[in-house]
Parts: C-alpha cells; structure tokens; sequence
C-alpha cells in the first residue's frame, strides 16, 4: 500500500494489546523491509559474493547431467540467471549451494533435457539390462586390494565415462552424495524425492558404477585375465 | 570373533548400514555401535575399507572440474545488463500503484 505508511498499521491492524507484542512485528517489518530494500546493485554484489564462487562445482555437476561441454555452459548460464532473478525469494543463511543445485536440477530436468543438442542415448548406446546385471553382481565385498590399485590407477576420464553410462536417476544421486559430499536430506530436497528414494538410488548406482570400474579396470589390463569372471566370447 | 554376536551390531547389520556409517547418516547411538563394531571386526573394517576408499576416489577422480573463463565473464555481464533491464520495466508499470517493490524506494518524506 503505497502512500499509507503512517495509517496502513493503525487502519490494518488490531490494536496492539502488548507494546511488547507490537515491537516484535515492528522488528519483524524492519528486518523484511531491509531485505525488500536492498538496492539492485546490492543485490547483484551479494549474489557475485556468494553464488558465484560456487559457478566450478555448479559446471561440474552440468557437465556430468548434460554429457557435453557445450550444454553443461548453457544450462549453468540458464541457471544462474534463474538463480539471480530468484535471489530475492532465497532465505539468507541457509544452505545457498543446495539451493543452486536445486535450481539447477529443476532446469535441467523441466526443459533443458527436451531441448538438448545431443540426443538422449539410444537404446544401442544404453547398457544392456545384462550388462547391469552383471555389473550389480560385483559387489563391493568383492572388490580386493588388487582391483583397488588398479581402480586409482584408473584416468579421470575412464571413471567419468562410467559414472555417465548410469541412468540418470542413479548418476545424479551419485554424484552428490559422493562427489560433492550432500547429506540424503538435501539431495531429497534437491531432486525432489523422498528420502527412501534416495537411499536406494543411491545404492543402486553405487553397486553399478564399482561393478562398471571393476570392469573397465580389466579391460585396461590393470586387472590380470585370470580375474576375469565373465568370458566374453 | 566375538564381535559378531554383539547383538547391537553384527557382522550382518555392518554390511547392511556401511553406506549410512561413511555417509555419516546414522544417529550418535548407531554410529557408537556400528564404530565398536569396526574396530573389533578385522573382516567388516576392511570392507568398510574399501568402501570410504571407493567414495574418496570418485570424489578426486569426478571433481574439480573449472567452467570456462569466459563462461564466468559471460554471466557476470548477462547479469548486470539484467539489473539495468529490470529497473526500466519496474519504473515502466504499476498503474494502481502496485509499484511497492520499486528500487528506489518512496520515502516517507513524500507524504
């Protein structure tokens, strides 16, 4: 109400029974209005000062959704500027790089897929349910030290590629939890899913991207033959 | 091993909850018993191992990647050309004096 400042309260309001009662709602106006009232330069300094110090881990979590350099740009570009004309609506103290990867999720999945330039993978490109079948049967506990050297011993690039031929659901949930360290409760709020959900994703995904490495570990010949378990005709 | 009978942790509930121990999801009182646990079960530490070395690696093998410079400038500067777009559109409505939210803001003083 632009121009009843002085009468609005008085107007608007019941009385106020308790003086004390009515400081705290005047302490509670003050506090918004700083924050409606911050100046837009304001606004962009505490946005370069905060969000974007976060652009490198923000590239790397497009980069894994997206496949490609040249999406994983343009989908973070998409975001942060989401993300700033949202900045107003973000709650100052909590947890700001959740709630980029939130937006950046969000985008990603409600229209940057569709759009994408490259296509999802073909079926041809999908692994084949046998193949995470088999994946899923090399438990962790069968992982020994040997296959550990040789996993280290692994490019980055290798254990990329494999953690990109997860489904997406598995991929993500992945990435978060172990790469960039979130807690299941945020990694829910940031997908959008139940916790449980989460949890088995999670699990899942795990078991399919170490029976995957163990794989691509033999296939660079880190691994010996011999501790190859499935012959491959 | 005596540890497997410990009825607050067994070798069996080890492996079940290794992934909630080393995403540091359980509460206090698991964790206590899952840790006693590990540090008494040569079998079950070692597979728990394997477990925190496997996460540790994805973390340095998957991270750290570095957006383009110039990807940094782009939206440095996609930004502050949004600021100064912004501000001509709010000037531009508020017919009924919706305007409540404009930048500059009306002081008091006016009325």
């Amino acid at each position: 109400m632009p121009g009843t400042n002085g009468q609005a309260s008085t107007a608007e309001n019941e009385q106020p029974a308790e003086t004390g009662e009515q400081q705290q709602r005047d302490e509670a106006t003050r506090a918004e209005e700083s924050e409606a009232t911050e100046t837009a330069e304001q606004r962009v300094a505490r946005f370069e000062r905060d969000a974007m110090p976060l652009l490198d881990q923000l590239y790397g979590a497009a980069l894994r959704m997206t496949r490609n350099a040249a999406d994983a740009e343009d989908l973070v570009q998409e975001t942060y500027l989401k993300a700033y004309s949202a900045f107003k609506s973000y709650t100052r103290g909590t947890n700001l790089k959740a709630w980029l990867y939130r937006i950046l999720t969000n985008t990603y999945i409600n229209g940057y897929r569709k759009r994408q330039r490259q296509p999802q993978q073909q079926p041809t490109d999908e692994i084949a349910d046998w193949q995470l079948a088999q994946a899923e049967s090399h438990t962790s506990s069968g992982l020994r030290s040997a296959e550990l050297e040789a996993l280290d011993r692994l490019p980055d690039t290798d254990v990329k590629y494999a953690l990109q031929q997860l489904a997406e659901e598995f991929r993500m949930v992945v990435y978060l939890a172990d790469v960039e360290g979130f807690a299941y409760k945020e990694i829910a709020e940031i997908m959008d899913t139940p916790i449980g959900t989460v949890m088995s994703r999670l699990h899942r995904g795990r078991r399919q991207l170490r029976g995957m490495l163990t794989d691509v570990a033999r296939d660079r010949g880190f691994l010996r033959s011999e501790e190859r378990e499935v012959s491959t005709p | 091993m005596s540890c497997c009978e410990d009825p607050r942790a067994s070798c069996e509930d080890v492996l079940a909850e290794v992934w909630l121990f080393l995403d540091n999801e359980c509460d206090q009182e698991r964790r206590a018993a899952l840790r006693k646990h590990l540090d008494e079960c040569n079998s079950c530490l070692e597979h728990y191992g394997i477990e925190e070395h496997l996460k540790e690696l994805l973390h340095r093998k998957c991270g750290g990647e570095h957006a383009p410079a110039e990807l940094h400038d782009r939206l440095r500067s996609s930004i502050r050309e949004n600021v100064l777009r912004q501000a001509e559109v709010t000037v531009e409505d508020g017919p009924e004096g919706a305007s409540v939210e404009v930048r500059s803001r009306p002081s008091s003083s006016t009325e």
